[in-house]
């Protein structure tokens, strides 16, 4: 009698623990859905976001010899965001705004400047009285021009410039310690 | 103790700890400060790579090798004194990366041993003619794995570990798996100056940054690329013995002799491990690339891609150190056969053809 009567019981406490599940399911699906196709946050998205500028940048400089897309191409793009638009790009690591005059790489240096000091570098400055390399000059540009912090030399914010250096550089064709003529 | 007295050597205590450690670490750096301003002891084939690039001090750099190749005078940026001896103690540790011809291997190859297991593993094993091979008319050979034609194709797309592949992090991957051993931080002198002496070669021989150039890497052989017999362990063994063996030794164990290493381990506990690119069963073109290329030395090419590929399998199959990422039970196998397969192989030899080929060299 006490089994029989338990028995319908059991089956709706079964059937209400199935509602939060499926909502709990329903909200990290929809998570998921937001974040990968309408967030627009970068870490949910392989693309990088096209800047004014860009397409006429990429053909100038023949990034297309790297291919349309793909690794190489995608993280110079995000150099060429992080160079001419650093304040928004690299938020961690200015203190500068987008109304600052020095608010970006571009407000010191040309992208052909890079391409130099690029080919330059891991070379001893006897200012400092080390060998310098270029991830160690970048970090240098974000603590001191535009007013901020030190990123690791794996962040992106100093391996997407070196890699926008490398391929201004290919399309210059530079050779190690390339002087400018 | 009385209370105040604990407290306070409670307190003492771990900033007599952290005091002592700060003393070392500002004593390593001054140490390593005194090692940088030395002047550089070069290998007997370091001066003469670096006396046959004009490698100097000054406010210019022109290579004599572009000049007499091309016509052409290229002035490049100079050196200074620093950046020489950087590019020395880098050209150093390519060809003598165990520090054999060091009187000290700390102040000179910044001790480079302690990231490699086992004593045959160098830079200039794969990388030959300390990463810059050139045939006898001064070309530079397809496929011999050029270091500055490795630095002008950094940081691009690695299909194996699907990263952009800095030139360091490949300095890396030949620490931790082509010489079984460790990975050295980033900003270690041993990968400085192993990355100033391959720049100052892409300058020497004049490559142009992110140009593929033919002797970079190794020249892979895919299976497509032969007579489609397959792989064959059997092939594989009888050239080993007719065409390897005689320098690496019955069982692949390498050939030492008075301390000096005439050729590397292809197995056993000195040869890389199951993680390296090496491994046929990791990728199958790269160790038959590299044979067909650069082995016999001073025979290179003469061995058709079947057979390379019948070799780079017969020697894949060895028993070697594993990697890191495969786990203990991985390690513990192989292991045990390193332990168990060269006595065993040595009695089969010895029972069938008695001779100084059935000894093995001991490792």
């Amino acid at each position: 009698m006490h089994a029989a009567r338990s028995q319908p019981r059991l089956s709706r406490h079964a059937g209400s623990a199935e509602v939060p599940t499926l909502a709990a399911l329903a909200v990290i699906i929809g998570f998921v859905l937001w974040a990968h196709l309408a967030s627009g946050i970068p870490v949910f998205n392989s693309e990088v976001p096209p800047e004014p500028g860009w397409e006429k940048f990429r053909a100038d400089y023949g990034i297309s010899y790297f291919g349309d897309d793909g690794q190489f191409v995608r993280a110079v793009q995000n150099g060429y965001n992080l160079f001419f638009y650093t304040y928004k790009y690299a938020p961690r690591f200015t203190r500068t705004r987008a109304g600052d005059r020095v608010n970006s790489c571009s407000a010191c240096h040309t992208v052909e400047d890079l391409a130099y000091s690029f080919v330059n570098s891991d070379r001893f400055d006897p200012r400092l009285g080390e060998r310098l390399s270029f991830e160690d000059r970048v970090r240098g540009c974000y603590a001191v021009s535009v007013d901020g912090f030190v990123p690791t030399v794996f962040d992106p914010a100093v391996r997407d410039i070196r890699l926008l250096a490398r391929a201004v550089a290919h399309h210059l064709q530079l050779s190690e310690g390339a002087l400018r003529k | 103790m009385p209370k105040p007295a604990a407290k306070l050597a409670k307190i003492a205590l771990p900033a007599l700890v952290l005091g002592g450690l700060y003393l070392v670490a500002i004593q390593e750096h001054v140490q390593r400060e005194h090692i940088r301003d030395a002047a550089v002891a070069l290998t007997p084939r370091c001066i003469e790579k670096l006396e046959g690039y004009a490698l100097a001090p000054g406010k210019r750099y022109e290579s004599p090798y572009v000049l007499q190749r091309t016509g052409a005078r290229i002035a490049l940026r100079g050196y200074s004194e620093e950046d020489v001896r950087a590019i020395q103690r880098g050209c150093n540790i390519v060809d003598d990366t165990q520090g054999r011809f060091a009187q000290d291997p700390y102040a000179e190859r910044w001790n480079a041993k302690r990231f490699l297991r086992g004593s045959h593993a160098a830079c200039s094993n794969c990388h030959r003619g300390i990463g810059d091979r050139h045939d006898a008319a001064g070309n530079r050979p397809q496929g011999s794995l050029h270091l500055g034609a490795s630095w002008v194709m950094g940081d691009m797309y690695d299909r194996f570990t699907g990263l952009l592949l800095p030139y360091e992090f490949r300095q890396f991957q030949c620490y931790m798996n082509a010489s079984n051993g460790y990975k050295p931080n980033i900003a270690d002198d041993v990968i400085r100056d192993v990355t100033a002496y391959t720049r100052f070669l892409s300058a020497a021989v004049d490559m142009k940054i992110a140009n593929h150039y033919e002797e970079q890497g190794i020249d892979e052989i895919a299976a497509s690329a032969t007579l489609k017999q397959g792989d064959d362990y059997v092939r594989g063994e009888w050239l080993y013995k007719q065409k390897c063996q005689q320098c690496h030794g019955p069982q692949a164990f390498g050939q030492e002799v008075s301390g000096r290493l005439v050729a590397p381990a292809l197995a056993g506990r000195n040869a890389w491990n199951l993680q390296s690119r090496n491994n046929f069963y990791f990728v199958s073109t790269i160790l038959a690339g590299f044979i067909c290329r650069n082995m016999p030395p001073g025979r290179e090419n003469t061995l058709d891609n079947q057979e390379c590929r019948d070799l780079a399998f017969y020697i894949s199959n060895l028993p070697r150190p594993a990697g890191d990422k495969q786990g203990p039970l991985v390690a513990v196998q192989q292991q045990l056969l390193m332990a168990v397969m060269p006595p065993l192989l040595r009695l089969g030899a010895s029972s069938k053809t008695p001779g100084p080929l059935s000894r093995g060299n001991g490792e």
